[in-house]
C-alpha cells in the first residue's frame, strides 16, 4: 500500500518513511506544494500524510484542489499550527483528520488505519481488541480465531464500538446507530443491549470490557487483569 | 498649604474665597456709591432751594434788598418744621434776612467762595448741610444759602440707604452663590471627557493592551498629556505583542525538532528508556501547547455571535478524557447535559477551559475514584475530584501562570488553570473553587445563559 507524504522537513520525512515502511506502508516522499500536485496527479495513492506549512505555500491549497477534483483520498494533516483557527480550516479544507506535532508515531498509524479501514477505503479487514476480532464487511464477531453469532442489535453496538476502539462512544451515538433516526427508543434501551452483549461476549471468553462511562456513553478496552 | 485631591475641589476652595472676598467689596462698594448718589442728591436739591429763594430777592428803590417769599416757600421754612432754612448775606457777610431764630447766617461767610458752593456747619447739636449761591442785583452782591439739618433728612431717601443691606444688598450674596454653583457645574461639564478617558485607562491591563483613549472631546489643554498616554499604550502594545509572538513563534518552532526526537524515540531498541523518554517529551509537547493556547487565548477576542452549548462541550470533553481516566484506573462521571444549555462564548475556548479543569482533577485525584462533571441549567459546570483539596491560601495562586504546589509532579506545567482562569475572564464567566465536604476540590465556572428563544435559538447557533 502506497502512501504520499508531503514533510518539508528532511529528518523528519525520513524518519516518517522508516516508521511507516516498518508498519508495512510503502511511502514517496516530497517536501513541497508543486512536488505533492505532480505526484498525486501520476500515482493513485491510498491516504496522503500533509505538512501545512510549505516552503512554496500552503499544504491546505493542494487539499483544496483535491478535494475540488472530488478525489476521496483520506488525508491527514500533518502540522505545528495548533490555533483553533487552524485546526477548523484544515477539517473545513476537507481534511479527514489532524495531528498536531510534535505527535506519537502509533497515534500516526492508528489515526491513518483508522481512515484506510473506512468503508470503500482500502484495509476493509477486521479490528481487533485482545482475543476479540470483529470484521467489519462480514460483521462477524470471532473470539480467539471462534466466530460466534450475536444478534443484530449486539453486532450494531459491537460494530460501532470496534470502530471507535479506545475512544468513548456516546449513548446517543449507539441510539443513532441502532435505531437511525426511526421512532422512539426506550430510555434504557441502549443499557439493555450493552449489558447483553457484556454478556455474550464474556460467555464466550473475550478478555475485553466494555465500560460504562456514566453520563456520557461506552468504551470497549483490553481488559485489565 | 492645603493639597487638593481634586481640581472640582480646588476651583470650588478658591472660589467660595473670591466670592466672600467679592460681596464684601461689593458691598462696601455699593453702599459707598449710595451714599455719594444721596450726598449729590441732597446738595442739588440745596442748590435748587437756594435758587429759588434767590429769584424773590429783588432791589428796593432805596438800594437795599428785599425778600417776598410766596407762601409754599414760606412754609417749608417754618420755624416748627425746623428742617430746612435759608439765610441771605449782605457781600459782607452780614445775615440780611434768616429763617433762623437768632436770624443768623447758616454757614459763615468766606469771601473766596465761588459762585456755588456746598457747606457743612454745626449749630449746637444739629448738623447742617446746605448750598451757597452768589446772587447779583444791579452793583449789589448777595449770598443766598439754604441748607438741611441732617437728623431731619429726607426720610425716603434716608430709608433707601439705611435699609440698602436687609433690601437690596442681600441679593448680591445668593446671586454669587447661585454663580458657584453655575461654575461648578460648568467645570464638571468640561472636566467630563477626563473622567471618561480615566475610566476606559483603567480598564488597560496586559491582556487589554489596544485600549485607547479618546480625543476627540478632551480639552486642549489636556490634550497633550492624554496623546503622550496613547503613544506610550502604542509603544507598550507593540512590546507585548513582540513577546506574545515570541511565545507562539518559539513553542511553534519546537514543536517539529520535537516530532523528530519524538519520532527516533519510537525506534530505539531499548524500550525502557524510550518509554521513559517518551513521557518526557509529553511533557515538553504538553507545555508547549499550553504556551501556545496561552499566546492565542492573549490576543483572542470572542465573536459576540458565538455560542456553546455547554452540555455538548463537556459531553465531548467527558468523552476525550474518559479513556485516559480508564488507563489511570480512575472513573468519569457526567451528570446533567440532558439538555443544551446555551451560553455566549466559543465552543472551542470554552471545551479548552473544561479540558484544563478535566486534566487537572486527573492528576489530582488518587486511582479508583471518581472525577465528576456537572453541567446545570442554569450556566454552571462543576468538575469535582477527589483529590487532597485546595487550602484557601492557595486558592489565588493556583490561577497563576507557572505556579505549582508540587513541583515533582510528573505531567504538571503550572498553565492548565491560567488559560482556564482566562477563559473565563473572556467569556465574563466566574470561577469558584471549594473543598467537597467529603474530600476533594470542586471548581465552578458560572457563565452567562442565554435566555431560551429569541437570537439564542439552538437552530441559530448552528
Amino acid at each position: 500500500m502506497r502512501l504520499l507524504v508531503i514533510e518539508d522537513n528532511e529528518q523528519l520525512a525520513a524518519l516518517l518513511a522508516k516508521g511507516l515502511h516498518t508498519a508495512g506502508y510503502d511511502t514517496d516522499i516530497f517536501g513541497t506544494v508543486a512536488e505533492a500536485r505532480n505526484a498525486l496527479l501520476m500515482v493513485a495513492y491510498a491516504a496522503m500524510i500533509l505538512d501545512l506549512g510549505l516552503p512554496d505555500g500552503d499544504g491546505l491549497a493542494v487539499l483544496r484542489e483535491l478535494r475540488h477534483r472530488k478525489d476521496p483520498i483520506p488525508v491527514l494533516l500533518l502540522t505545528a499550527r495548533g490555533g483553533l483557527d487552524d485546526r477548523v480550516n484544515g477539517l473545513r479544507s476537507g481534511a479527514d483528520d489532524y495531528l498536531v506535532k510534535p505527535f506519537a508515531f502509533e497515534e500516526l498509524l492508528a489515526r491513518l488505519e483508522a481512515q484506510l479501514r473506512r468503508p470503500g477505503q482500502i484495509l476493509g479487514n477486521s479490528l481487533r481488541v485482545a482475543n476479540l476480532e470483529f470484521d467489519v464487511r462480514s460483521r462477524q464477531a470471532t473470539v480467539n480465531d471462534e466466530p460466534h453469532v450475536l444478534s443484530a442489535r449486539e453486532t450494531a453496538v459491537l460494530e460501532l464500538l470496534m470502530h471507535s476502539k479506545g475512544r468513548v462512544v456516546s449513548k446517543k451515538q449507539v441510539e443513532d446507530h441502532i435505531f437511525g433516526l426511526s421512532g422512539d427508543v426506550a430510555s434504557n434501551a441502549v443499557e439493555v443491549y450493552v449489558h447483553r452483549l457484556r454478556k455474550q461476549l464474556s460467555d464466550k471468553g473475550a478478555r475485553v470490557q466494555i465500560h460504562t462511562i456514566r453520563g456520557v456513553g461506552y468504551l470497549i478496552a483490553e481488559e485489565k487483569v | 498649604m492645603i493639597r487638593f485631591k481634586s481640581i472640582i475641589s480646588r476651583i470650588v476652595f478658591l472660589h467660595v474665597i473670591a466670592l466672600v472676598v467679592t460681596s464684601i467689596v461689593m458691598s462696601f462698594a455699593l453702599s459707598w456709591l449710595l451714599g455719594v448718589a444721596t450726598d449729590n442728591i441732597h446738595d442739588q436739591a440745596m442748590q435748587d432751594q437756594a435758587v429759588s429763594v434767590a429769584r424773590h430777592l429783588a432791589l428796593k428803590p432805596d438800594g437795599s434788598a428785599a425778600l417776598e417769599l410766596p407762601p409754599e416757600l414760606q412754609g417749608l421754612y417754618s420755624q416748627p418744621y425746623g428742617r430746612y432754612s435759608y439765610a441771605v448775606l449782605d457781600e459782607r457777610g452780614r445775615a440780611l434776612v434768616s429763617s433762623l431764630a437768632d436770624g443768623s447766617a447758616i454757614f459763615p461767610l468766606d469771601p473766596q467762595s465761588r459762585d456755588v458752593e456746598f457747606l457743612r456747619t454745626q449749630r449746637g447739636t444739629a448738623a447742617i448741610s446746605g448750598a451757597s449761591i452768589r446772587k447779583t442785583l444791579g452793583e449789589k452782591t448777595f449770598w443766598v444759602q439754604a441748607g438741611e439739618d441732617l437728623a431731619n433728612r429726607d426720610v425716603l431717601i434716608d430709608d433707601i440707604v439705611a435699609d440698602f443691606f436687609k433690601d437690596v444688598g442681600w441679593i448680591t450674596l445668593p446671586i454669587l452663590f447661585l454663580l458657584l454653583a453655575i461654575d461648578i457645574a460648568i467645570f464638571a461639564r468640561a472636566l467630563r471627557p477626563l473622567r471618561e478617558a480615566s475610566e476606559i485607562a483603567s480598564h488597560i491591563s496586559p491582556i487589554r493592551t489596544d485600549v485607547r483613549l479618546p480625543l476627540d472631546e478632551i480639552p486642549s489643554e489636556v490634550r497633550p498629556l492624554v496623546a503622550a498616554v496613547n503613544q506610550a499604550l502604542d509603544r507598550l502594545d507593540e512590546g507585548f505583542r513582540v513577546q506574545r509572538e515570541f511565545t507562539a513563534d518559539a513553542a511553534h518552532e519546537l514543536r517539529t525538532p520535537l516530532s523528530i526526537l519524538r519520532t527516533r524515540v519510537d525506534t530505539l531498541d531499548d524500550r525502557g528508556i524510550a518509554y521513559a523518554l517518551k513521557h518526557d517529551i509529553e511533557s515538553m509537547s504538553r507545555i508547549l501547547g499550553q504556551l501556545l493556547d496561552i499566546a492565542e487565548l492573549d490576543a483572542f477576542v470572542i465573536d459576540p455571535n458565538d455560542r456553546a452549548d455547554l452540555s455538548e462541550v463537556c459531553g465531548h470533553v467527558a468523552q476525550w478524557i474518559a479513556p485516559l481516566a480508564l488507563k489511570q484506573d480512575k472513573e468519569i462521571v457526567l451528570s446533567g447535559g440532558h439538555k443544551p444549555v446555551w451560553v455566549r462564548g466559543n465552543p472551542e475556548m470554552l471545551s479548552r477551559a473544561i479540558r484544563n479543569l478535566a486534566e487537572n482533577a486527573i492528576k489530582h485525584t488518587p486511582r479508583g475514584t471518581v472525577i465528576e462533571f456537572a453541567v446545570e441549567e442554569n450556566g454552571v459546570v462543576r468538575v469535582s475530584d477527589r483529590g487532597p483539596g485546595i487550602s484557601e491560601e492557595e486558592r489565588e495562586l493556583i490561577f497563576r501562570r507557572f505556579w505549582r504546589r508540587d513541583r515533582t509532579l510528573p505531567g504538571s506545567t503550572g498553565l492548565g488553570l491560567s488559560i482556564v482562569q482566562r477563559i473565563a475572564e473572556l467569556h465574563q464567566a466566574t470561577i469558584r473553587v471549594e473543598n467537597l465536604p467529603a474530600g476533594g476540590a470542586r471548581f465552578s465556572l458560572y457563565f452567562v445563559r442565554l435566555e431560551a428563544g429569541g437570537d439564542s435559538l439552538p437552530a441559530a447557533a448552528e
